[in-house]
């Protein structure tokens, strides 16, 4: 969807545009974190670990950012409407976006505290559920700054699919720890892990969410897609 | 075509069987200019009504419409019917005294008569009523109550209007409006000329008599038509685009021209 026209009063506009760049821009960062965070666990990339904590004083930043220019622009300006809600979409996105950057490095920081490169475990299984939840990610961030209600709603169709990335990842990890005791280490981070992206692909979805409503006004009905079995796998 | 006429949910909203006022297929004109185009809505009994728009898109003529004020006016008439009480109120026969005491107006600028605080009430009751002093000062009393005026006025009810605020001179037209028992009070930007804590007494005010009457309200001001409407109709060129619960309407307006319109991207 197009964004409305210009409004009347610039420096109204050009706070509104700030808003905007200043999301797209912790979404970037949050993006780029999550692309590091993956590849430090699947190539073994030290430096891209490293690398992710070091960006969180960013995005902590950007979140204050945009939380105090939100506050501004409720106060000052009173927005109606869909500027109503695309401020307070913003303001509630950008707790989503911090949480994603934390996970994120939590998942760096955790690979780091362990050798896969042995070749023991295999990694395909996570590399399709990173490569999954990266999309929604990306999909999701590109919902809001294009303003795109569809493309909303197919990141929170597809959270499903991660759900089943993480139940099949769950099996899996479990049984290379009941056919050899030496892997529980290995398998218990990258449990971890695969938890953490999971809850990456809910931030995702909750950004959506907000993001159609931003757009039309309405809430997506209906209760989130699930996979069978999470909540079995949650429960453990 | 407007979102009124579209959506059926927003006509199950506004086309309540209990409605103080129903307007249907109204249309005005001031000589060959059609200031209201076929205009259909409902104001619920109970209820505070705000109506937004540009200047000129005919909000304060639908007011002018619903106590027959046009009639002053050579030029001036109006098709389409206004139901209240039963009787179409645009027909010829109606009694217009009688109708201006049940449906009272208030105007941007306080208007007190230039006479005594208790004689701007007493005036227009003694023109439908016959009180006894004791019931007329009860009667002063209990409308410069329910304004919260009284607190302010008492020992000086002999005094001129003309000495008050403008915010407690707002509040005595309202006073004097009540007086009567309408039953359907009209307001035509009654808190523009006021300053923030005058207009918040007056809000406040409204809170309180949609209790026992049912209030139309013409605004410029979107954010008093927020906090005091329970429902926001959008006029423009003559035409009702949009009206909804004012939640709906100031968070989700159905019609991009009312959206524009009300975040500012008009024009």
């Amino acid at each position: 969807m197009v964004r409305n026209g210009t409004h009347t009063v610039k420096s109204y506009e050009q706070e509104l545009g700030q808003l905007r760049a200043m999301v797209a821009r912790m979404g970037g960062i949050v993006e780029s974190q999550v692309a590091r965070a993956l590849s430090a666990v699947a190539e073994h990339d030290g430096d891209a670990a490293r690398l992710v904590p070091e960006q969180d004083p960013e995005v902590d930043a950007l979140e204050r950012d945009v939380e105090a220019l939100a506050i501004r622009l409720l106060a000052l300006r009173a927005p109606m409407a869909g500027d109503l809600r695309e401020i307070v979409t913003a303001m509630k996105m950008t707790g989503d976006l911090e949480r994603i950057g934390d996970y994120a490095a939590s998942i760096a920081r955790r690979s780091l505290r362990f050798d896969l490169a042995d070749g023991r475990i295999s990694l395909s299984g996570l590399r399709s559920m990173g490569r999954l939840v990266q999309e929604n990610l990306r999909r999701a961030i590109d919902a809001a700054t294009q303003q795109d209600a569809d493309r909303a709603m197919e990141v929170w169709h597809s959270d499903q699919a991660v759900d089943d990335y993480y139940t099949a990842l769950f099996r899996s990890l479990v049984t290379y720890m009941m056919e050899d005791p030496r892997n529980i280490g290995p398998c218990t981070h990258l449990l971890f892990i695969a938890k953490n992206l999971e809850r990456i692909g809910d931030h995702a979805t909750n950004i959506a969410e907000r993001v159609y409503y931003s757009v039309t006004g309405d809430n997506m009905t209906g209760s989130r897609p699930r996979g069978t079995g999470t909540s079995s796998v949650d429960a453990s | 075509m407007n979102a009124y006429s579209m959506t059926g949910s927003t006509m199950d909203a506004t086309m309540t069987a209990d409605a103080a006022l129903s307007v249907r297929n109204l249309s005005f004109f001031y000589g060959q200019t059609e200031a209201l185009k076929n205009i259909t809505l409902d104001f619920p009994k109970g209820c505070v009504t705000a109506m937004i728009g540009p200047s000129g898109c005919g909000k304060s003529t639908l007011l002018r419409v619903f106590n027959r004020m046009y009639d002053l006016y050579p030029g001036q008439r109006a098709t389409g019917e206004v139901m209240f009480d039963g009787v179409n109120l645009l027909e010829s026969g109606v009694d217009l005294n009688q109708l201006r005491a049940r449906i009272g107006m208030v105007f941007q600028k306080p208007t007190p008569f230039p006479m005594s605080i208790y004689d701007n009430i007493a005036f227009g009751v003694r023109l439908h009523e016959r009180l006894s002093r004791r019931d007329m000062d009860h009667r002063v009393e209990e409308v410069l109550t329910r304004v919260a005026l009284w607190s302010e006025v008492r020992d000086r009810l002999r005094s001129p209007a003309s000495g008050l605020s403008g915010g407690q001179q707002q509040r005595l037209c309202i006073a004097r409006s009540i007086a009567t028992k309408p039953e359907v009070l009209l307001l035509d930007e009654p808190t523009s000329a006021l300053d923030p804590i005058s207009t918040a007494r007056i809000e406040e005010l409204l809170d309180e008599l949609k209790d026992h009457f049912t209030i139309a309200i013409v605004t410029h001001n979107m954010q008093q038509a927020a906090r005091c409407a329970d429902q926001v109709a959008f006029f423009y060129l003559g035409e009702l685009i949009e009206m909804d619960s004012a939640d709906r309407l100031f968070t989700a307006p159905r019609l991009k021209q009312t959206q524009d319109y009300i975040t500012g991207r008009f024009g």
